[in-house]
């Protein structure tokens, strides 16, 4: 499945891909987050709003060549989300929410769950396999896009 | 650059039927009202028409809740970006030029990318992403160039080279625009009548 997958990716592109994750809650320092979207046509988009000390939001915007869409594709298509469901995750709550919003191909995904702390977190769900993928995903996301970022404005992303 | 960031996102569905010929899958009708009034309120415009694709198969209790107006306040206000001309071709980042290794092997080590990239100029920067699950390399890199033909340089001699054992591909990072314009030059909208000074 994986295999396919990539093949179709590694067509050049291989249909539509839109990929968005948004993590955050709202407390005492009001609603903070973080939030990035891949487009279709290549622009990264990414927003961080913490108004703990300082209350700036950081918004950057860049256009990125269809091999750094192709990979991040990749890295989406390897980890198999799209067979997942979020059904059985714990749902959003005070502490916080975690979205990830993915077209590739056909298919269309739109996962909401609290945020996760830990993998302890992951194994006591209801749905650890389906939970640790989403988990291991995000990181991997979170860590491609802070390269991304940080190496194209020189800020740290976080 | 205030106001480019505006256009850019003015920009984003009209110039796709300039471009249907080239990448005829996507946003089939992303110009038929017909379609755009159909778009699901959670989803908005942001993915295309073809979001109301009823071929599409969806899944996850994102499309049962109404977070809709609350997002589109989130990605709504200015976004920074470098001024850029917006016209096509790789773009330039702050302090240099980033280019892009796929394909890298997952036990490769910084200094295999030093040794292998080095030699086109300093690197000033190196990023090797780790999986987060299994610790190994994630498959790709991030290197940066001081100057332009370094990075060309590298492209042109890595891409589709080999890395240990692996084929690697090495292409620019960034773009100075959406990409599907990229080989359209006789768009009508295209940025480039907003940068005379290229034709001299």
């Amino acid at each position: 499945m994986a295999e396919e997958e990539n093949g179709a990716a590694a067509g050049g592109g291989g249909g539509e891909f839109y990929l968005r994750y948004y993590v955050g809650h709202k407390g005492k320092f009001g609603h903070e987050f973080l939030e990035f979207e891949f487009r279709p046509d290549g622009k990264l988009r990414y927003a961080n709003n913490s108004n703990y000390k300082n209350d700036t939001m950081i918004r950057k915007e860049v256009f990125l060549t269809p091999s750094v869409l192709k990979e991040c594709r990749r890295i989406v298509s390897d980890s198999e989300i799209m067979k997942e469901d979020d059904n059985n995750w714990p749902e959003p709550d005070r502490v916080g929410r975690q979205e990830l919003e993915i077209v590739m191909g056909n298919e269309h995904i739109s996962f909401t769950t609290s945020k996760i702390g830990s993998l302890m977190d992951v194994q006591t769900s209801k749905d650890p396999e389906g939970l640790r993928i989403f988990y291991y995903l995000v990181q991997d996301l979170k860590c491609f896009v802070f390269s991304l970022i940080s190496l194209h404005f020189k800020i740290k992303p976080i | 650059m205030a106001n480019l960031a505006d256009v850019d996102a003015l920009d984003f569905e009209p110039d796709e039927d300039d471009l249907m010929d080239e990448d005829a899958t996507v946003d089939v009708d992303a110009s038929s009202p017909r379609a755009s009034a159909q778009i699901p309120k959670l989803k908005s415009a942001i993915t295309g028409g073809s979001v109301t694709d009823n071929s599409k198969k969806t899944k996850g209790r994102g499309f049962r809740e109404e977070t809709d107006a609350e997002r589109n306040n989130r990605m709504s206000g200015r976004f920074d970006s470098l001024n850029s001309d917006g016209g096509p071709g790789p773009e330039r980042s702050i302090e240099g030029w980033i280019i892009l290794v796929t394909g890298v092997h997952e036990e490769a080590q910084e200094d295999d990318l030093q040794n292998a990239f080095g030699e086109f100029g300093e690197i000033k920067n190196l990023h090797l992403n780790l999986d987060r699950r299994t610790g190994f390399v994630k498959g790709y890199a991030l290197i940066e160039y001081e100057n332009y033909e370094e990075a060309e340089k590298a492209i042109t001699a890595m891409d589709g080279g080999e890395l240990l054992t692996q084929t690697v591909n090495v292409d620019w990072a960034f773009s100075k625009g959406p990409f599907r314009r990229i080989n359209n030059r006789r768009s009508p909208r295209g940025r480039r009548s907003r940068s005379p000074r290229k034709r001299f």
